[in-house]
């Protein structure tokens, strides 16, 4: 179903890009998928529990992206496509938005999927996920017949398509969840009653999640795998191993690029780069604008004068990640190339830290910086990496590890912190994952990924609350250019690489995740040759 | 005071000059000592001869050795001199050693020596307090100390120290326990001397063989536990350290051998000179050796 635009591009495109594209297309559309098999898919991230309403995370999202069915799904390029709902549409208004839900779906106990429901699980998404501003205009969820579910907003929310898409707003049995208990430590959030296309069977933390296909499932003939294995690999080296030596089939969200070309060369397994435009993970050095030295805005831009981006990505990652020069990344509608791009200018640097009274002849400049610990190439080796790259224009810098993730969180959400690495994702929208790093009001003291750089400017606000209520898709895309522009003027935070996650994936596996969403969004296509 | 401890060992040329002569026999001592001699050659000479600043980058990451020949032993994954990092890392690991093994002495020194001396309930209270330490794992407890305060070479040093000492306790103890009831030391007590005159001038110069021993194994031991800390990325990263090279070079194993390697091949030198020589040294000491 939505296969058929893909491959009609691709066709298009064959002749001019490459035969392999060609070869792949049209064996894919040559051959009728098969049914049955076991896809084992290698994973290093440990979800603390399955329920993706009150979970954010990839840990969580690739299995609950299984379990529970959204009301929409989004294909290889952003548009919204039917999946439990079978259409929807915007009043005139823009404010209220209808979705008709599929005929005769079920939950994985067989009751039915009601608008009930639906409503029901929105609420539960809107208290209580820490994505608070991906629901927040929303006034009311209603069900109008079992079929119909309406949405009510106080103001024109063009981001609710993307939202009510990723596996951020699962559909959850009412029934089943709506037992007085606290969602969050529901123990039912381990072994879930689900709404996807496949249900849970067993989740081992630290081991497995093994899930298989539910017969029930509301689109026909679908899923094409009989049962997904999630295993849990220590590191992405074992992941590897278990790789290349056939035991897992899949292996997403890899970030070691010195692995990812080692499986290049090897020949029998596909890498591919595709499935990640939608979470549209950046690698960033991030300032604290209230440090003494930092507040200075002509300290940080001579401190981005000194980064050479390109070191980043063709040394340090092989020449997989791509630069980053703002905060969305290439693959999202919202990209534009006019913003201050800081490309590497060490007598530019120099000059700017001489205005600012460092520098030779000036103050002695000495900066800490942090890195979130655990992901090598990203964070520690650019870390490492700017502290030789600023020793140049006469900063000294002092590295600081953490060991563990909630030191550094709590490091940095308390504003301890001169500079940090960091790594955020853009989650399909401005509006999910962008806004929460530069919006004044987003300044939350302990709260991670929120806007821990202090930085404010009113009109950035302005302008970003402007196209968070904008329909009109290109004059969006003007009012986000405008806020990028000036949020890199300003320059809380230097932009160095996108992360480079690929899917690496043997060659029995056809159809591969390559949506924006990847493999956080539902695998009922996927199929393996036998 | 001291001369009646020096009077109750018999020897006509001195007991150092007679270790020396039978550690100058040793052909394995000797090796190991020309070994500790080359690494504090290049440690302290080094940056006097070579002088490039370990932490700047200086060509393309992951040069192999003798490509280019302004860096003869390559650089690593950020482009930085391996031959600079081996140099100046040699005396932040040596300071570690060093100053891990003086603290494992300090404290193993202090608590044997007491435990040993008086006996009874302090024996019985220090023992029990070694012993506790010496059931925790000491590379688990090295990181939890590590981690709980910050990776700094200070802290590594004091880690390792602190988990170190419960050996160096118990063999002075034992020496203690031997040494306090020989004829000498009774001979001090009916003078009047006091404890602590009689633990520090008369017990402790006699007892120091082992201990000297042992310390210059526990230096090994240190050198080799920050290696094992760094590779698990506890070392602190604003020094230099053959550690910190293998920590940050571990990745990249498969794809270029020298980064680990080389910082891994003088570690190894390091700590086989310093074993043998304390080996060396243990035989030098051993009066069984003197009579041959």
């Amino acid at each position: 179903m939505t296969l058929a635009p893909t491959f009609s591009r691709r066709f298009l495109l064959a002749g001019a890009v490459a035969l392999t594209a060609l070869a792949t297309a049209s064996a894919l559309s040559a051959q009728e998928p098969q049914r049955g098999g076991t896809l084992v898919l290698a994973s290093v991230h440990k979800p603390r529990h399955l329920n993706s309403a009150v979970q954010s995370g990839v840990a969580t999202a690739v299995p609950a992206a299984q379990i529970f069915a959204t009301l929409l799904r989004y294909g290889e390029d952003f548009t919204p496509q039917p999946y439990l709902a079978e259409s929807w549409d915007f009043s005139d208004d823009n404010k209220v938005l209808t979705l008709k839900l599929r005929q005769g779906a079920t939950f994985h106990d067989g009751s039915p999927i009601t608008a009930e429901d639906v409503i029901w699980s929105l609420g539960v998404v809107k208290e209580n996920h820490p994505f608070s501003s991906m629901l927040a205009p929303v006034e009311a969820f209603e069900a109008q017949d079992p079929q119909t579910v309406v949405i009510r907003m106080t103001q024109p929310h063009p981001a609710i398509l993307l939202v009510l898409s990723a596996s951020l707003t699962p559909i959850l049995p009412k029934h089943v969840f709506d037992d007085g208990q606290d969602i969050k430590s529901n123990p039912k959030n381990n072994l879930p009653v689900g709404s996807g296309p496949f249900k849970v069977v067993a989740f081992e933390p630290g081991q497995h999640i093994i899930l298989e296909r539910y017969d029930g499932f509301f689109l026909q003939g679908k899923p094409y795998l009989d049962r997904i294995v999630i295993r849990q690999y220590q590191d992405a080296n074992s992941g590897v191993l278990a790789l290349e030596s056939g035991e897992a089939q899949m292996f997403p969200l890899l970030d070691g690029t010195r692995l990812i070309r080692r499986l290049e060369k090897s020949g029998n397994l596909t890498v591919t780069d595709k499935g990640y435009a939608g979470i549209g993970p950046l690698n960033w050095l991030a300032f604290n604008t209230k440090h003494p030295a930092l507040s200075n805005v002509r300290v940080r831009q001579a401190i981005a004068y000194a980064i050479d981006r390109d070191f980043v990505t063709k040394a340090l990652h092989s020449g997989l990640s791509k630069p980053s020069i703002e905060p969305v990344v290439q693959g999202s509608p919202f990209y534009t190339e006019d913003v201050e791009r800081y490309d590497f200018d060490l007598d530019k640097s120099k000059a700017l830290l001489a205005e600012a009274g460092y520098g030779e002849g000036g103050k002695a400049l000495e900066l800490r910086i942090d890195y979130m610990p655990d992901v090598e190439e990203q964070q520690r080796a650019v870390a490492e990496y700017v502290k030789a790259a600023l020793a140049k224009v006469g900063i000294t810098v002092t590295v600081r590890s953490s060991p563990d993730f909630p030191t550094w969180s709590q490091r940095v959400s308390s504003y301890d912190f001169d500079m940090t690495m960091d790594q955020v994702f853009n989650w399909g929208d401005p509006v999910i994952g962008v806004n929460r790093t530069y919006l004044c009001s987003n300044i939350r003291e302990g709260i991670i990924w929120s806007n821990t750089q202090q930085y404010c400017n009113e009109e950035v606000d302005k302008l970003m609350n402007a196209a968070g209520v904008e329909p009109d898709l290109a004059k969006r895309k003007q009012l986000y250019a405008q806020a990028f522009k000036q949020i890199t003027i300003d320059i809380p935070i230097h932009f160095i690489n996108e992360v480079p996650y690929h899917t690496v994936y043997s060659q029995a596996v056809q159809n591969p995740p390559i949506s924006i969403w990847g493999t956080m969004g539902p695998m009922d296509e996927v199929w393996l040759q036998q | 005071m001291t001369a009646p401890a020096r009077t109750s060992v018999p020897a006509a040329r001195g007991p150092m000059a007679e270790a020396w002569d039978i550690f100058r026999r040793s052909p394995s001592a000797m090796l190991g000592l020309a070994l500790l001699l080359l690494v504090m050659g290049i440690t302290f000479a080094g940056p006097h001869l070579y002088h490039v600043d370990p932490f700047e980058i200086v060509w393309a990451p992951l040069t192999p050795p003798g490509e280019e020949a302004t860096i003869p032993l390559g650089t690593d994954n950020l482009g930085r001199d391996i031959l600079a990092g081996l140099i100046a890392g040699g005396s932040a690991t040596l300071a570690v050693g060093f100053a891990a093994a003086l603290i494992t002495m300090l404290i193993g020194v202090l608590i044997g020596a007491y435990a040993g001396f008086y006996g009874g309930w302090v024996d019985d209270l220090l023992m029990r307090v070694t012993e506790f330490f010496q059931v925790l794992p000491p590379l688990l407890f090295a990181m939890v100390v590590v981690t709980l305060f910050q990776p700094t070479l200070v802290n590594v040093a004091l880690a390792i120290g602190i988990v170190s000492w419960p050996q160096t306790a118990r063999l002075t103890r034992s020496e203690f326990r031997r040494i306090r009831t020989l004829e000498y030391v009774n001979a001090m007590r009916a003078i009047g001397a006091g404890d602590g005159n009689i633990i520090w001038r008369v017990i402790l110069p006699n007892a120091l063989p082992p201990l000297i021993v042992s310390a210059t194994l526990t230096i090994g031991m240190a050198i080799l536990f920050e290696a094992g800390l760094s590779f698990l990325g506890l070392s602190d990263p604003n020094v230099m350290s053959w550690g910190l090279m293998i920590g940050s070079g571990r990745e990249y194993l498969l794809d270029a051998w020298w980064v680990v390697t080389l910082p891994g091949a003088m570690i190894f030198l390091t700590v086989l000179g310093v074993s043998l020589v304390g080996d060396g040294l243990n035989d030098a000491f051993n009066p069984k050796m003197r009579e041959r």
